[in-house]
């Protein structure tokens, strides 16, 4: 090993990319802009409120009576909005299609004191919205039931371990959004970079001189290293700072950054995302090998980087993913960052907590793995 | 120039013969399989140092597998292949060769100034001034800050050259380093070769056109990864009874084909007993 020599490899990495904005653009300002459209579209979805109406089919006074009841409870629940002057199922069901109601309660006609179920009717277009409606018209049906019964219900708060009850979806996304970009772009960018030396030629001028493979891919990671700490940096900024501009003029005053809550160590945080974007240099190395085109290169992003972002824990927990997949979860290295993020971020566990450092080993291994076969696949023979 | 190269006894040799140590390139029954294609098939090649050798064949005779070989960048399937004394591969001793692709091999997004000295960095190499005046010898040393892509064709080729020579190596493999080269600029570039050579270089340069092969000291003629023949260019002229190369050529290749070549015999059944199955 050579310090000069990967240095040299690490300095012309560096020099290749301040000459290519469009590449400089793809690594900081695209993750910026789609954290910014995701952050805008979760933030936004916080003030839904429910159009609810009741119907009462059974035309007997008893039935009357408990849509009264109904009435009365959902009217003052919040996010729920009461329409009183639906009369008819069919009317409902027209008023659904039109958007004009998100729910409705009915009392069938055959509703009595022996027959008590009654049917919540939605669109079913939106499976998942319609039933995030639903526990506020079960907390309404409660209070109506408490209230017959004389009965007062008890105030539910809550309460996490970590964090706050009121954390949003993006709270808990922006830690994995910041891993999983570094992991995209570096791959993207690495495996095109060494592609073009294979294709280009230099790569056989490379190895006609005494640098050694490890060499370059130590030249390489500490390149692409480079700027992945620069893209990092400006994310994890973008996503945990707040900057308040006030209205000019015609514009409107606007927030730039997500200002998302952490309680954790940004700077473990990085180390994370570090050894993710090292390994993922090493598989942009290695997956150059299968690949004689940049648009070969593409072709891996639904074998490699797609099953990542839907197996790592992006979106639903590993727990719950069908036990023939958990296991792939747990061999991709996304899963571990994605956990370590977390922990970090939300829970602030520090390099003292076991499972951030498990994390990270699993990490330094996967990038170790990924080194070793990128170097033992440079040296190519080509037929 | 070949007195900043680091003397041969500082590489290992324990694996090059004495008698051997003189030589610059040396290839012994050397050969090189692709699947059922004998790229290289059996060369035998003892070249003494200081002198210009001309590597001459068709397309696809194997000249570029030849020279991957010498410089251990592909792995033979049998044979051996030595330089400077030292068998290759050997990273170490590729710090004395310097290669220049057929490709240009340079990056198009870095400066001339940045191609050089990166590859110059990699040999070793940091002398500012000693770099400066490898550019100054191609004629791009006003051209430091243009990026590579903007060059020209042959601009390109010269700084291709200047990045295979900068660490002033003791043998030097060319790879058709005049295709695409305008006839002045070729007349610049062989007058280079051989004011290396008079240094005490030793080059090895491949080429499919004739009317360069004059400008060799010696000349090996390659047809199916064979040694056709080898001498300078007026013995091999006298030898097939002509005055034109491309001639001789032709002549060596049939006589080749009818009585399997005397002089490569030796090699060709020494090469076979490790292949053979």
């Amino acid at each position: 090993m050579n310090a000069r020599r990967v240095a040299a490899v690490f300095r012309r990495i560096v020099a290749q990319f301040r000459r290519d904005p469009r590449s400089l653009a793809l690594l900081f300002i695209a993750p910026l802009a789609i954290i910014a459209l995701l952050g805008w579209v979760l933030s936004s979805q916080q003030s839904l409120t429910a159009h609810v109406a009741v119907v009462d089919e059974t035309g007997v006074p008893a039935g009357a009576a408990v849509a009264t009841r109904l009435e009365a409870a959902l009217d003052v629940q919040p996010g729920i909005v009461l329409d009183r002057s639906v009369g008819n199922d069919s009317t409902a069901r027209q008023m659904l299609k039109d958007k004009k109601l998100d729910l409705v309660v009915v009392l069938p006609s055959n509703f009595s004191l022996q027959n008590r179920t009654i049917e919540l009717l939605t669109l079913g277009l939106n499976p998942a919205g319609e039933a995030s409606v639903i526990p506020a018209v079960q907390q309404a049906l409660l209070t109506a039931i408490a209230d017959t019964a004389g009965a007062a219900l008890p105030t539910i708060e809550r309460a996490t371990v970590y964090g706050s009850p009121n954390a949003t979806q993006l709270d808990s996304l922006a830690p994995v959004v910041v891993g999983f970009f570094a992991y995209f772009f570096v791959f993207i960018l690495t495996g095109i970079s060494f592609l073009r030396e294979r294709i280009g030629g230099t790569l056989e001028r490379l190895l006609a001189t005494p640098v050694s493979r490890a060499e370059i891919v130590l030249g390489y990671s500490l390149g692409f290293g480079f700027f992945a700490t620069l893209q990092v940096a400006l994310v994890l900024a973008f996503v945990l700072g707040r900057l308040e501009m006030p209205a000019l003029g015609p514009i409107p005053s606007f927030a730039i950054g997500l200002g998302v809550r952490t309680v954790g160590n940004p700077l473990i945080a990085y180390l994370l995302v570090l050894v993710l974007g090292l390994g993922a240099v090493s598989l942009g190395i290695f997956l150059s090998t299968f690949a004689r085109t940049e648009l070969q290169i593409l072709q891996f992003i639904p074998i490699v980087i797609v099953p990542q972002g839907l197996l790592g824990g992006f979106f639903w927990p590993i727990e719950q993913l069908p036990a023939l997949l958990q296991p792939v979860a747990r061999i991709l290295p996304v899963t571990y960052a994605i956990d370590g993020l977390r922990q970090v971020m939300i829970a602030g566990a520090d390099l003292s907590s076991p499972q951030v450092l498990l994390d990270l080993g699993v990490l330094v291994g996967i990038a170790a793995v990924f080194m070793a076969l990128a170097a033992a696949t440079i040296r190519r023979e080509v037929a | 120039m070949s007195n900043s190269v680091p003397p041969a006894a500082v590489v290992p040799t324990a694996t090059s013969r004495p008698a051997t140590a003189a030589l610059a390139v040396e290839a012994v029954a050397l050969r090189k399989d692709f699947g059922p294609i004998h790229a290289v098939d059996g060369v035998d090649m003892a070249l003494p140092p200081g002198r210009i050798y001309g590597l001459l064949g068709p397309n696809g005779s194997g000249k570029t597998t030849l020279i991957r070989l010498l410089t251990g960048l592909a792995s033979a399937t049998s044979g051996k292949a030595r330089v400077l004394g030292v068998e290759m591969p050997s990273r170490e001793n590729l710090a004395r060769i310097g290669y220049m692709t057929q490709s240009d091999g340079i990056y198009p997004e870095l400066s001339v100034w940045e191609n050089l000295t990166f590859f110059a960095a990699l040999y070793g190499q940091t002398d500012k001034n000693d770099m400066l005046k490898s550019l100054e010898l191609v004629e791009l040393d006003e051209r430091t800050g243009t990026p590579a892509m903007q060059l020209s064709g042959g601009m390109r080729r010269r700084l291709s050259m200047a990045c295979a020579l900068a660490h002033h190596p003791a043998v030097i493999f060319l790879d058709e380093p005049t295709v695409g080269v305008d006839p002045a600029l070729r007349v610049q570039f062989w007058d280079h070769f051989h004011r290396l050579a008079a240094d005490g270089a030793t080059l090895v340069v491949s080429s499919h056109v004739m009317d360069e092969a004059d400008r060799c000291d010696e000349l090996l003629f390659i047809r199916d990864g064979h040694v056709l023949a080898q001498g300078a260019p007026d013995d091999l002229r006298a030898r097939a009874g002509t005055d034109n190369l491309e001639t001789a050529f032709l002549r060596f290749a049939t006589e080749v084909v009818a009585s399997a070549s005397a002089g490569s015999e030796d090699a060709r059944t020494a090469g076979s007993k490790e292949t053979d199955r």
